[in-house]
């Protein structure tokens, strides 16, 4: 076969349907640290490969906490401004706040109705997210809660509520490490929950409606934590409060309860460590999985997340493999687990102490505004 | 025409990629919602005046040091006598400056933590027993790894010039029975200050900009003003404030530059 024939026949197949569109890239955005993009690297992506012959999954990180929502948000707003035709995102996992903010502005494909295991996820947040309605537009992957990592040998009683902790820091000064605001959402999510544990009005923080006012009442709170933080040791991220403990320089802080069963089970965070979720609770959030709107293909990316959120990846990916609580209901879940694995998920936190201690995180302006206050008060 | 046709790239190039983009960041820096504004820079202030001093005196720390190191170097390479001591030291001042910021500031994580590599050696030597040892992952740590990483490219410049010295001045000092360090501080330092000068404008400029350095050696606050413009703009998306902070540095370094351009100017004049 000479060149031109090679080159006409190359050109041939390429035009033929079947084969083109066995010939999809799938690009798939992630927020969130990098065990995040490691899901979709290691597990999820070489097995939609495997059942979908022809199909890449190119999965690109994009940063931890909310910076990484921020930053698959404008790259889908440039391209809107640009007036492409299609986007070159297919699927993303953001966070609550830019899962809400898309929808309002219309960034996002109605999908969970077409999708196969849209049903079996019923929780609030499958509607709501942070006071923005987004019924329809998002699945959650996972869902996950930060609570207090401590150090048995070093703390015998750990604290059992934001007061309680305010003492203990009084007494073990600098043994105590969170990552402030600036560094990932553990840290963020530990403000949130002081913020819960002695503003007046943990509910309104929560549902809204927003109001400057209730940001102002909270300044007493604030300082407190200003005071707080001088006996405290701010980490550089969430990994780095889990690397902090791992040093021996802190022997309590908050942290992702599935990032540190990870680490441990990896063999990367001494084993004897253990979790404690105060009573005044934390707060914890889905990754929603979305699909822009004009997503080049939106099919197989429905395709995509409906193996992602089927009860068996949901069983053996989420929980057995990266320790998070599932995304979708946990009785469609439970049968694809064994015994020891469901066990593990709830070793140091049980399902009842879950209920009374995890709470989402503050409805979407009051995010912010709460985090302005921070810096207005805390660190000025 | 030729000569224009030949700058005409250059230009561009600075113009497209550098000219342009400053002015929108200046311009943003004034832009709101509801058209120009004051807010962003109200904002700044009221936000990140801690961030502000601190960036000011960590840098204006670090300059100093580096300023002091180089001189020392350069001087020790001109005037020192000991031929292995020059030999070694000529060898190795140079090796920072081939390893970027961030290594820099990943290195120093695992040198000078508590329990790093520099405290558990200290107490392994029993320089130190074990309850001394405190983590400098704070703004001692930022100046340390500012410094480590700016001396050699100052050193550069200063030892380069000392070296290019007409020694006969030295030379006659030493006669008359000078010990070095007057030679350094009388003979040396005044001859080579426009080099100094300029390496302590430019790793001043340099220092203001890094970002990965006080991100990843320090999550304490106050921290440096890059810190405070990538959380604007990651976290909130908003440029406004990132753009006023921008602004505030680009004053900042402007400020030093001027400085320095006037000297350099009264020097050329006499």
């Amino acid at each position: 076969m000479d060149r031109r024939t090679f080159l006409a026949a190359t050109a041939a197949l390429a035009a033929t349907p079947a084969l083109a569109q066995q010939r999809v890239t799938l690009n798939v955005l992630t927020a969130g640290d990098q065990n995040m993009v490691d899901y979709i690297t290691d597990y999820l992506g070489p097995m939609f490969q495997r059942q979908n012959p022809g199909v890449t999954v190119r999965s690109l990180g994009t940063g931890p906490g909310d910076a990484g929502s921020q930053r698959i948000w404008e790259r889908l707003e440039a391209q809107r401004r640009a007036n492409t035709n299609s986007v070159d995102v297919d699927v993303a996992v953001v966070h609550q706040t830019m899962a809400g903010r898309m929808v309002a502005e219309g960034l996002l494909a109605r999908y969970r109705d077409q999708a196969a295991t849209g049903q079996l996820a019923t929780s609030d947040v499958t509607r709501n997210a942070l006071g923005q309605n987004v019924d329809g537009f998002v699945l959650p992957m996972f869902n996950s809660q930060i609570a207090l990592a401590y150090n048995p040998a070093r703390v015998a009683n750990p604290p059992r509520s934001f007061a309680e902790l305010e003492n203990w820091v009084k007494q073990n000064p600098r043994r105590f490490g969170y990552n402030g605001i600036r560094g990932g959402m553990s840290g963020v999510g530990f403000v949130f929950g002081w913020a819960y544990a002695f503003g007046p009005d943990q509910k309104r923080l929560i549902e809204g409606p927003f109001d400057a006012e209730a940001v102002s009442a909270l300044t007493p709170a604030f300082q407190r934590l200003r005071e707080f933080n001088r006996n405290v040791v701010i980490t550089p991220g969430n990994a780095g409060t889990l690397d902090a403990m791992n040093r021996g320089e802190i022997d309590m802080g908050p942290v992702w309860m599935d990032m540190f069963y990870s680490w441990q089970a990896e063999g990367r965070l001494n084993p004897a460590y253990r979790l404690v979720l105060p009573e005044s609770g934390m707060p914890g959030q889905p990754m929603y999985y979305v699909i822009p709107a004009r997503a080049a293909n939106s099919d197989v990316a429905r395709r995509f997340i409906e193996l992602a959120t089927s009860p068996p990846v949901q069983a053996e990916g989420i929980v057995r493999r990266f320790n998070w609580l599932p995304g979708i209901d946990a009785q469609h879940v439970r049968q694809h687990l064994d015994q020891q694995t469901w066990d593990r998920l709830f070793r140091d936190v049980g399902p009842d102490q879950l209920a009374r201690g995890a709470r989402p995180m503050p409805q979407a302006d009051f995010m912010r505004a709460l985090q302005e206050a921070y810096e207005r008060v805390v660190l000025n | 025409m030729l000569p224009y046709l030949l700058l005409a790239p250059a230009l561009f190039v600075v113009g497209a990629f550098f000219l342009v983009p400053l002015a929108f960041s200046v311009g943003g820096a004034f832009e709101g919602p509801q058209g120009p504004t004051l807010a962003n820079l109200a904002n700044a202030a009221s936000l990140y005046r801690m961030d502000l001093l601190f960036t000011l005196l960590i840098v204006v720390a670090s300059t100093a040091l580096t300023g002091l190191g180089a001189v020392a170097i350069g001087g020790y390479l001109t005037l020192g006598r000991s031929k292995l001591a020059l030999r070694l030291l000529g060898a190795m001042y140079r090796w920072p400056l081939f390893i970027p910021f961030i290594v820099a500031a990943q290195a120093m994580r695992g040198f000078i933590g508590q329990n790093g590599l520099m405290n558990n050696t200290l107490v392994w030597i029993g320089l130190m027993p074990q309850e001394w040892a405190q983590s400098f992952l704070d703004w001692r740590g930022i100046v340390i790894t500012f410094v480590w990483k700016q001396l050699p490219f100052a050193t550069l410049l200063v030892a380069g010039a000392m070296a290019a010295l007409d020694r006969s001045g030295i030379e006659a000092a030493q006669n008359l029975g000078a010990n070095r360090l007057r030679i350094l501080i009388g003979i040396v330092i005044p001859q080579v200050a426009r080099n100094i000068m300029v390496a302590l404008v430019l790793s001043f400029v340099t220092m203001m900009s890094v970002l990965s350095v006080p991100m990843m050696i320090s999550g304490q606050s106050p921290t440096m003003l890059t810190v405070a413009m990538a959380w604007r703009i990651n976290s909130f998306g908003d440029y406004g404030t990132a753009n006023a902070l921008g602004l505030v540095s680009c004053v900042m370094t402007g400020l030093v530059a001027w400085v320095w351009l006037r000297q350099a100017a009264a020097e050329r004049a006499r």
